[in-house]
């Protein structure tokens, strides 16, 4: 989990010297956009399956999630969390846009997708399984797999951004791995 | 393998820790789903320069799908509509209202309230307390007014304006004077600002011939007709005018000159007079029973005459020394005015501070009347957006079942 924080990087630093004092808001936030862009991004290219819509979402949901700073409360849960309720909002008002406009069935998939990885055969052949799987799951699941193991998100934050409880948060991740790992196995 | 493990297996995977063979199967399957995780493009470093610009500036968010106006047009209209009953309802209600309440009446004719010499009595304490239109025909035809001052209505009381009696120059001559009042009152007040009229009267000697006083329902009325000294006119009407809970709608002053008729009444009276000391003289003159029993006659006519001038003056001096006063009270709306602002109108830091302290109890209540119209309101536009919330997160949810 943390090493999926982590992995946000090529962020360019605009923060200013970091201080003793409390943080402002606005280096609260950019603290906050440092360590969750990637993890936004691939939160909501998962969930829009279209990586160009995915630019415009993460950033009209940092847009929101910066307009409404002031809004955030830490007793309802970290900022973190708070930041992919505000993600999650914006990604399903995209896939309500695009309902509309009758283009949903559209999934474009993505060329970096199907670049066949560097890997053994063995490997290639269970990761072709594993997209295959991906494939099959509804958009609860696959948002859930996007939280999960894209995002980085605990089952606590999951649960937050799901407005379920922790227990229903990690049960449906559960359901959501076996549904895989069956899947995977019929592909195998 | 329970699900608790399971998912222990998996936070320990994404963790980097080693997982007990049991979940190899469980941990590779995570890997290769982190492993599927999404790079963002190089190009979304430009929202790198968008958030140090703090979105200012930049290429603008799409555009936000119009609100649904309708959603908050019921709230709207009621918010409206409310404010409009609130505004009547402070406005208060017309002056023109019914002159008597049928709820519950009280009448009290000919109730003197002070006692002054020579104050007409009898038949007018006797009539019935007319109805207001027939009062005021009745008041107008018996003062044929020659010169008619009327105050602009609802002219605050007290004001100088109200309280300058017009009064006919002193120059002897005989003139009837009368006046006609109309105040307003809160309806809850109607017995005070009566009892008002009474110790007005009290005090400048005044005789209340007739009066009617009605509470009870939406409004209330009350009539007096008053008997006040021609001397203490000007005072009498004053202090009418600036009764501490009343505001004068209207008035009207009505002079009479009756010099000329007083005069005539007078010459011949005097002419009666001399009439009879004739008449007594040759009376004492005559010498047979013809000539006495008529100048008897004669002497009867000429003192009957006499009486008949003598009544004539004394209606007229009576009404010359006692004005027909009018005062009527009708129930509606008024900023009261406060007994403090009684008299003198001097600036006082007693009298500030109570009209601050009644405009900000007016104030109170008008804040919890809009308090009491708002918060329908408030739970209306609370409900509206709760379902609209509702609304929206079903079809968010709706959206990534289809997605």
């Amino acid at each position: 989990m943390n090493g999926a924080r982590a992995r946000s990087r090529g962020v360019i630093d605009t923060a200013p010297p970091a201080s003793a004092e409390i943080p402002s808001s606005w280096e609260r936030f950019e603290r906050l956009y440092r360590s969750c862009r990637d993890d936004v991004y691939a939160y909501v290219a998962t969930l829009l399956r279209d990586r160009a819509a995915a630019e415009d979402v993460t950033a009209l949901a940092f847009e929101r999630a910066y307009r409404r700073r002031w809004s955030f409360d830490r007793r309802r849960g970290e900022e973190r969390a708070w930041l992919f309720g505000i993600a999650r909002n914006a990604a399903l008002d995209e896939l309500r846009r695009r309902a509309r406009h009758a283009r949903l069935a559209v999934d474009p998939g993505d060329p970096e997708d199907a670049e066949p990885p560097a890997d053994d055969g063995e490997v290639a052949l269970r990761r072709t399984a594993v997209r295959a799987a991906l494939g099959q799951l509804t958009g609860r699941e696959r948002e859930i797999v996007a939280l999960k193991f894209h995002a980085g998100l605990s089952n606590a934050e999951l649960a937050r951004v799901l407005g379920v409880s922790e227990s229903n948060a990690g049960t449906m991740l559960y359901r959501t791995m076996e549904k895989l790992r069956r899947a995977c196995d019929v592909a195998g | 393998m329970s699900q608790a493990e399971a998912l222990r297996a998996i936070d320990a995977t994404l963790a980097g820790e080693a997982v007990d063979p049991r979940f190899a199967e469980l941990a590779e399957l995570a890997l290769l789903l982190r492993d599927e995780r999404p790079e963002p493009p190089p190009s979304l470093v430009a929202l790198d320069a968008r958030v140090a610009r703090r979105f200012a500036g930049g290429p603008a968010a799409p555009p936000r799908r119009r609100r649904r106006a309708w959603l908050w047009a019921p709230a709207s209209g009621l918010a409206t509509a409310l404010a409009v009953a609130v505004v009547i309802v402070l406005a208060g209600t017309s002056p023109q209202r019914p002159p008597l309440s049928p709820h519950a009446a009280s009448s009290a004719a000919g109730a003197a309230a002070g006692a002054a010499p020579g104050a007409p009595t009898g038949a007018a304490r006797r009539q019935p307390a007319p109805t207001r239109p027939a009062l005021a025909a009745a008041t107008a035809g018996r003062l044929a007014p020659h010169a008619a001052a009327s105050v602009p209505a609802f002219a605050p009381a007290g004001t100088p304006g109200v309280a300058a009696v017009p009064q006919p120059a002193p120059s002897g001559r005989k003139i009837i004077q009368g006046a006609q009042l109309a105040l307003t009152t809160a309806p809850a007040r109607i017995d005070q600002v009566s009892q008002e009229v009474f110790d007005v009267a009290g005090r400048f000697g005044a005789v209340v011939l007739s009066s009617q006083v009605t509470q009870g329902g939406p409004g209330g009325y009350a009539q007096f007709q008053l008997s006040v000294p021609s001397s203490a006119l000007g005072q009498a009407m004053g202090a009418l005018s600036s009764l501490p809970y009343a505001r004068v709608a209207s008035r009207t002053d009505t002079t009479q000159d009756v010099s000329d008729p007083y005069q005539a009444a007078v010459r011949a009276l005097n002419d009666a007079r001399a009439l009879r000391t004739s008449l007594l003289k040759q009376l004492a003159a005559a010498t047979t029973t013809a000539q006495i029993d008529s100048l008897t006659a004669r002497i009867h006519d000429a003192e009957a005459s006499i009486a008949s001038d003598e009544a004539t003056l004394r209606r007229l001096q009576r009404q010359v020394d006692f004005s027909q006063v009018t005062v009527t009270v009708n129930a509606g709306t008024i900023v009261p005015v406060t007994p403090s602002s009684r008299g003198s109108g001097g600036f006082t830091l007693g009298r500030a501070a109570h009209d601050a302290g009644r405009v900000l109890t007016v104030a109170a209540g008008v804040a919890l009347i809009g308090a009491a119209a708002l918060v329908p309101v408030g739970l209306l536009a609370a409900l509206v957006w709760w379902v609209a919330a509702a609304v929206r997160r079903r079809r968010r949810e709706q959206a990534l079942d289809l997605a």
